[in-house]
């Protein structure tokens, strides 16, 4: 019998190459060249090699926009379903099995406008999964058009209803509950590739902001735009106090920077469950006597 | 003097009278005492405090075909108060709701702590009237208010002649009160002592020598279970080793998310009360995903904000169970009224064309065994499997032997999965291989030798996105052939009861079937010779079984609780043949008289379409055959 909960490790060792296999080949990948999207995919094999997770234990969920098809260009299990379902379908399944590492993918919009109720809640619900937000302010696989966190650092004096302020990824995570919260940028793998690490390490819901620029429609957020503002979150932070996180990101705001690193961790006690019951001799002969003891 | 027969009816005001405690009561007794009952239509609001609440029992030696018409025997009003504003007549909601019904002879018993209720109409027609004040005697003399039901209880016992020494309800209250303690038991005893007392004295105040009806107790030695379609399609789901259940409260498949947090723990499963209908079968589908047998509950409403799951599942060939208790809609429609207005929903949901498997149990034995194939068909087939039940079917309980669950051979197919050591045997493993019968292996993520990528955008083997016309075709033609494979495998016929040659044949699907059958009873009585012809597998429309039984039939009459007649349209569109239609919608069950009378008014009018919508049952009239 094959146990799913724990893949025997194999002997073939844990390279950045492992990852290409079972994957679309470079040449075929479809994102723009220069695209964000390629940071994050680089940082992900990093940290995935560093952490000698195999393929065979990832779950790669990816949501529906240019970056959830990170999730073929990467060796590892992947599906993807709905424009923003990827969380609902990665809490089900580590729900299911908790031995898998399980990946969420998506882009701004699929996360934070059509997504936005599957985010707030699995926050608050905590599975240990790690979301990767691919945040590029626009919605790219459609063309173009605006993404809720359009607009950053734009100075437009007046909003309106059909073009609001952009939307505040760290805030909603932390009020929402989540025990983890980072930035990254696509244009630093290296050091994308440490948040990630330890995102998924964390034991619980691990929400991961990467500022990842579309080349092709945002003009405005660039790689050399996020350059100038992003700031590291300062060594004397500490990410386990919510308040300083709050603080933390009301500072940068003030200054017109962008923090990167993990504003906020703080792991919650849970409940542990093992893999649920799949194979045919796990399930067998289930004794459902009891429960018609209660109808008689 | 009728024996072991009847249809009792409680009435009373929704969450204060307890009119659900009482017929629980009253069903497990009778159930264990060795009679059948039968409690398919309840009456509920979707208001919480304060609406009129009723649950009819039938109860019978013998099984009961149907829950017959709206005819009652014995009414039992619980309200004693529930229309202030009729101060002249404080308790008459139940009575003036359901004392119509009653059979001439029939018995009223009714809660006369606010008074006595003027009832000459009622006894004009020879009915037996039974005031109690179970109310005054629980708080005035028990100094508890809730034993009120069991005055009422034990009154309708006296009435009945049943369990005179008390031992059935001394058992059930010992059972459901001792953690309470000895004081608790001994009140409620007391109370339905007190019940009995006040009918006694009434037989002998009106030199009654009985009141008509009378239930006795037989023993069998076959151990039977009081239950419902909700309860018995989740065991189903346990027993077909389901483990993990996502819902989102909705009446009435609510009872089935309650039922799956209690128990699937213990069968090492989880449930997960979702935030919204979306979370739930995405859960679902990830679970599944990971290798899990899992299960959605919900009605109508929910059902819609699922759609868009359901291409997901079928183009990601995830196996997800999804059980619809259909509800009167559309929107929020009538929330506690059944109807079986979501076939179209279940078979046609969705953009681009979906595999998918659509059962329909007709009773709670088959919520139990057809959920059992509900899933092995999904694991089979990979693809989303609709059950649609109704509200009567899923709230209605229903004895049912033991042996229905304990003797059903179970087997849990999952020989569609493979294993590490199938992969190591095969190489490069294609989550999508174009197989002979469409069914492609599906692996387990977390089996070591293999990976799986699978992609709600077309895809090709591998589960890469594709949008080569080549691998489209071979794609969509590899699902569909799933289906023929299906129909080819496992669909099965029509149930046929009766011989359809040269004769009408009614026909149904799901929780209708049996009043369908006392109806072909009834016209049968009446020199109408019908044919029964019910389908639990609806779709993929099992054309090649069903058309040869079908066309035998002088005429197809469907019979249908919607109002378009949606099973009719696709056997039509499916056999090419013309199908008649007897629909209902209003609300109320489908009773017997309906039918009959929709029947034989199309047999002499040659009329297409009966719509049935009144409250009275349709008027019977003198058939001349045909
Ligand atoms: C229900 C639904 N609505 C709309 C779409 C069209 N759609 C595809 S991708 C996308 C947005 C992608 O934007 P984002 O999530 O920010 O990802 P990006 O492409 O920018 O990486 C939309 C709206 C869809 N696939 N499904
Ligand atoms: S459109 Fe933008 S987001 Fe999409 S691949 Fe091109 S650069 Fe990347």
């Amino acid at each position: 019998m094959t146990d799913a909960t724990t893949p025997s490790r194999v002997s073939q060792k844990i390279s950045a190459k492992v990852w290409e296999e079972n994957a679309v080949p470079r040449h075929r990948i479809q994102w723009c060249p220069g695209c964000g999207d390629f940071g994050v995919l680089a940082g992900l094999k990093m940290a995935l090699t560093k952490l000698e997770v195999t393929p065979y234990e990832v779950l790669l969920i990816g949501g529906i926009g240019c970056s959830g098809q990170i999730r073929n260009y990467l060796n590892g299990n992947g599906f993807h379903g709905t424009h923003g379902g990827a969380l609902a379908y990665a809490l089900g399944a580590k729900m299911a099995n908790p031995g898998l590492t399980v990946i969420a993918l998506a882009g701004d919009g699929d996360t934070f406008a059509i997504g936005v109720e599957n985010f707030v809640h699995v926050c608050r619900r905590d599975p240990a999964v790690v979301l990767i937000i691919m945040d590029n302010g626009v919605y790219g696989l459609t063309k173009g058009q605006h993404s809720p966190t359009h607009g950053r650092g734009m100075d437009i004096r007046e909003w309106s209803e059909e073009a609001p302020p952009p939307f505040a990824p760290l805030r909603l995570a932390l009020t929402a509950g989540a025990t983890f919260v980072a930035q990254s940028f696509s244009g630093d793998p290296r050091h994308a590739a440490e948040i990630y690490a330890q995102a998924l390490q964390h034991p619980g819901f691990a929400v991961v902001n990467d500022f990842s620029p579309c080349v092709t429609y945002n003009k405005f957020n660039t790689y050399d735009w996020y350059r100038e503002r992003v700031e590291d979150v300062p060594a004397s932070h500490d990410p386990s106090d919510f308040q300083a996180a709050w603080e933390l990101l009301n500072d940068f705001d003030r200054r017109g920077r962008l923090p990167l690193g993990v504003v906020y961790r703080h792991p919650r006690p849970k409940k542990a469950h093992g893999r649920l019951p799949i194979w045919p001799e796990e399930l067998q002969g289930a004794d459902i006597r009891p429960l018609l003891q209660m109808m008689r | 003097m009728t024996v072991n027969r009847l249809k009792i009816l409680v009435g009373g005001v929704q969450l204060r009278d307890g009119v659900v405690t009482v017929t629980d009561i009253l069903g497990r007794i009778f159930t264990r005492a060795g009679l059948h009952v039968l409690a398919m239509e309840r009456g509920y609001a979707s208001t919480i405090y304060g609406a009129h609440q009723f649950d009819p029992l039938v109860v019978s030696e013998e099984p009961p075909v149907s829950w017959g018409d709206p005819r009652l025997d014995i009414l039992v009003a619980l309200d004693y108060d529930s229309n202030p504003d009729a101060r002249e007549q404080p308790n008459r909601d139940t009575i003036l709701r359901h004392g119509r019904y009653l059979v001439d002879g029939g018995v009223l018993l009714y809660d006369s702590s606010t008074g006595e209720v003027p009832v000459e109409p009622l006894e004009r027609r020879g009915i037996k009237v039974f005031p109690v004040p179970a109310r005054t005697i629980a708080r005035d003399e028990l100094k508890l208010d809730v034993v009120k039901n069991m005055v009422a209880v034990g009154a309708l016992f006296r009435v009945l002649e049943f369990d005179q020494d008390g031992t059935w309800l001394r058992q059930l209250v010992e059972e459901r009160f001792a953690r309470k303690g000895a004081q608790v038991v001994d009140l409620n005893l007391r109370a339905a002592r007190r019940g009995r007392e006040v009918v006694e004295s009434i037989l002998a105040a009106r030199g009654w020598p009985g009141s008509g009806y009378r239930l006795q107790p037989r023993p069998s030695a076959e151990p039977r279970v009081l239950i419902s379609g909700n309860e018995a399609l989740s065991l189903g789901a346990i027993a077909a080793g389901c483990r993990f259940y996502a819902g989102y409260p909705i009446t009435p498949a609510s009872a089935i998310l309650e039922f799956m947090e209690e128990h699937l723990p213990r069968f090492g499963g989880r449930a997960l009360q979702g935030q919204n209908e979306r979370e739930s079968i995405r859960a679902a589908i990830g679970a599944a995903l990971a290798g899990v047998r899992s299960m959605v509950g919900t009605s109508g409403p929910g059902l819609s904000l699922k759609v868009e799951e359901f291409g997901v599942a079928g183009m990601t060939e995830v196996p997800v169970v999804i059980v619809d208790t259909q509800r009167a809609g559309p929107s929020t429609g009538m929330p506690t009224k059944s109807e079986q207005g979501d076939l179209y929903l279940s078979i046609f949901g969705g953009h681009g064309e979906i595999p998918r498997i659509v059962l329909a149990p007709a009773t709670q034995e088959e919520c139990y065994t057809l959920m059992i194939e509900a899933h092995n068909l999904a694991d089979k087939y990979q693809c989303p499997v609709f059950f649609l039940t109704d509200l009567n079917l899923s709230e209605g309980r229903k004895t049912v032997p033991e042996a229905v669950f304990t003797q059903h051979p179970v087997t849990i197919d999952r020989s569609t999965l493979v294993r590490e050591a199938d992969l190591r045997r095969d190489g490069a493993y294609r989550r999508f291989a174009l197989t002979p019968t469409g069914i492609s292996p599906r692996l387990v993520p977390g089996t070591v030798g293999g990976v799986l990528k699978a992609s709600g955008s077309e895809h090709d083997e591998r589960g890469f996105v594709s949008t080569d016309p080549a691998v489209r075709k071979a794609m969509m033609e590899k699902r569909a052939r799933k289906m023929e494979t299906f129909l080819r495998e496992d669909a099965r016929p029509p149930r046929v009861v009766g011989s359809v040659d040269g004769r009408p044949a009614l026909v149904g699907w799901g929780s209708t079937l049996p009043v369908l059958l006392e109806a072909q009873q009834r016209l049968r009585q009446r020199g109408v010779e019908v044919a029964v012809v019910h389908f639990s597998y609806l779709w993929p429309f099992p054309a090649a079984l069903a058309k040869p039984v079908l066309e035998r039939a002088s005429v197809l009459i469907a019979v249908e609780q919607n109002f378009t007649g949606q099973f009719a349209d696709v056997i039509q569109a499916c056999c090419l043949l013309p199908v008649r239609r007897v629909v209902k919608y209003n609300g109320l069950p489908l009773y017997p008289a309906d039918v009959v009378g929709g029947v034989e008014h199309i047999l002499h009018t040659g009329e297409s379409h009966v719509r049935i919508g009144t409250e009275a049952p349709a008027p019977v009239k003198v058939s001349e055959g045909g």
